[in-house]
């Protein structure tokens, strides 16, 4: 059995180097199929992490007038906080409210000066909220209008991140359709090639198959070597392709770091973590689709 | 060993290349098949092998009976019949001795035995001392001894030349011929198509001559009858 293995990998490396450029070009086309499915995947954990992050740091800022009591203001935010929707609720006295505006104006006399016109501190206290989710801003901002808080709240300020995370989702989207469609392309590619290599590599061999079959070797192992061809493609294109992905990671890596600072982005480690299911489904793919291709060009061609 | 029974076989579309052949060959025997070209010879060597199936009527080769072989079937059987070919088959990147081990590789058989074979039969027709020469450092008459040599690692019951001699000069011819007595002598029945007039009068065994593709004479002692 193990011997028979061995003569079949022995006439599948004679098949690979006999149409070298052939065999070469092959596993360029599935090199170039695969980079483009894992650089889809790579684009999909970017674009999940940052909009993550986007998402963690949404906040609504609730302002309450400056008639608002501090007891008032601090009930509100026991209040919500014992939303399950919500993480946190942080308070802000109008007095730091005006010392960080000062802050953030200082050397604009204008405005400083039309401050001290004003006299008094003309800011409230406020909330700042953070939700579990951004989709539940709309419904913590709907229940804090009850009677008790409503005429106090003087505005909430609702930056409208929805719109930013759709656009990215849209773009996301985009880029995955692209992306689906150049995937598909370039399988058709590696289809219709590994088929040509299977054909030619079947007309090279036509004697030794015409003699093997005299000389009454099994179906089976005149097929044998031809899947096994189609099997080694996949596998040389994957090793392939893991090898470029390490290497790009270690020069992306830090570049990544350094570009969405602050957002949690570690490719390898996304990679190097998921090796198994990531490159398993891809090698698993890959070989189905190159062995179905040789089955359909051996009925084709091949008449055992 | 060899029944057949009402044999015919049509080649699409409507070429009758075989008309109700009936024939038996005795295990041991050296049978020649002569004929015009396109008399049917070949069609009939094809079918002993499994090569080609017939039409109508049967065909038994041993205990197998090749008009319901499977197909599954048809590499055991090719195991046990030697096939030898006018141009020889032998594949031109490998040596005398690797030709031979192909047909052995191929079956599964174990290295060392392997060698041992393939050393026994290229003693069986003289070429111990070209074992490692390619086809194309062999004369005619060499590639053919080598191709007879492969066909003989299965140890067969049967042999079928479909004119073994065609690429050869007399006295190489003369060479294979006297092999293939030499290999019928073993006990092995051969099967010989030929269109050569001299042999088949200097072999003095049986001669089936084909006729549009029927069978037009089966002599014991035969001579080539045709004209
Ligand atoms: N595969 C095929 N398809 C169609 N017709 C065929 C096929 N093989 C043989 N024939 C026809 O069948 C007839 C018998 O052919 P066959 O090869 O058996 O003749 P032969 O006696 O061996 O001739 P030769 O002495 O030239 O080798 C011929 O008319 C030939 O053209
Ligand atoms: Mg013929």
């Amino acid at each position: 059995m193990l011997r028979t293995f061995y003569r079949l990998l022995k006439f599948t490396f004679q098949n690979f180097f006999r149409n070298f450029w052939l065999s070469f070009v092959t596993v360029t086309i599935f090199v170039l199929t695969l980079i483009i499915v894992n650089a889809m995947i790579f684009m999909n954990y970017v674009a999940d992490r940052a909009l993550e992050s986007i998402e963690d740091r949404v906040e609504v800022a609730v302002y309450f007038t400056s008639d608002a009591s501090d007891t008032l203001v601090k009930s509100a935010q026991g209040y919500l906080l014992g939303f399950a929707q919500v993480r946190d609720v942080r308070f802000v006295s109008a007095e730091s409210a005006l010392e960080t505006f000062i802050e953030r104006h200082a050397g604009d006399d204008v405005i400083l000066s039309s401050l001290d016109e004003v006299g008094n501190n003309p800011f409230g206290h406020s909330l700042v909220i953070s939700a579990e989710s951004p989709e539940n801003f709309p419904f913590l901002l709907e229940a804090i209008e009850t009677p008790e808080y409503a005429p106090f709240i003087e505005e909430k300020d609702f930056t409208n991140y929805e719109q930013v995370i759709d656009n990215i989702k849209t773009l996301n989207d985009r880029v995955r359709v692209g992306g689906y469609i150049l995937a598909g392309f370039f399988t058709l590619v590696a289809i219709l090639i590994i088929f040509n290599t299977i054909r030619v590599a079947i007309y090279v061999h036509r004697d030794e198959i015409g003699i093997m079959k005299l000389v009454g070797a099994n179906d089976w192992f005149v097929r044998g070597p031809f899947l096994l061809e189609a099997v080694l493609y996949s596998v040389l294109a994957l090793g392939i392709v893991i090898g470029l992905l390490t290497l790009a990671f270690n020069v992306l890596d830090p570049w990544m770091a350094r570009y969405f600072s602050g957002i949690d982005v570690n490719v390898g480690t996304y990679f190097m973590q998921n090796a198994v299911p990531i490159f398993g489904t891809q090698l698993l793919l890959a070989s189905m689709l190159s062995l179905l291709t040789t089955a359909v060009a051996m009925r084709r061609y091949l008449r055992v | 060993m060899i029944h057949l029974k009402g044999v015919s076989k049509t080649y699409q579309p409507n070429i009758k290349a075989l008309q109700n052949i009936s024939l038996n060959v005795k295990p041991g025997e050296f049978v020649s098949i002569v004929g015009q070209s396109g008399s049917g010879k070949s069609t009939l060597a094809k079918m002993l092998f499994a090569e080609e199936r017939p039409t109508k009527g049967e065909v038994v080769i041993g205990e197998w009976d090749i008009s319901k072989i499977k197909q599954a079937d048809v590499p055991t059987l090719r195991r046990q019949i030697g096939v030898v070919f006018q141009d020889f088959k032998l594949l031109p990147r490998k040596t005398a001795a690797e030709n031979i081990a192909f047909a052995l590789e191929v079956a599964g058989e174990h290295s060392a035995r392997m060698k041992e074979i393939v050393g026994h039969v290229l003693k069986i027709v003289g070429l111990e001392e070209k074992a490692n020469r390619y086809p194309r450092q062999l004369s005619g008459g060499e590639q053919q001894r080598v191709s007879i040599a492969r066909s003989l690692v299965h140890r067969p019951k049967l042999i079928i030349a479909d004119e073994p001699t065609g690429n050869l000069d007399a006295i190489h011819a003369q060479e294979i011929i006297h092999l293939l007595k030499k290999i019928n002598e073993f006990g092995t029945t051969v099967v010989l198509v030929t269109h050569d007039r001299d042999i088949v009068n200097g072999l003095k065994k049986r001669v089936v001559t084909l006729q549009n593709g029927e069978i037009a004479s089966d002599v014991a002692r035969g001579k080539y009858v045709l004209s």
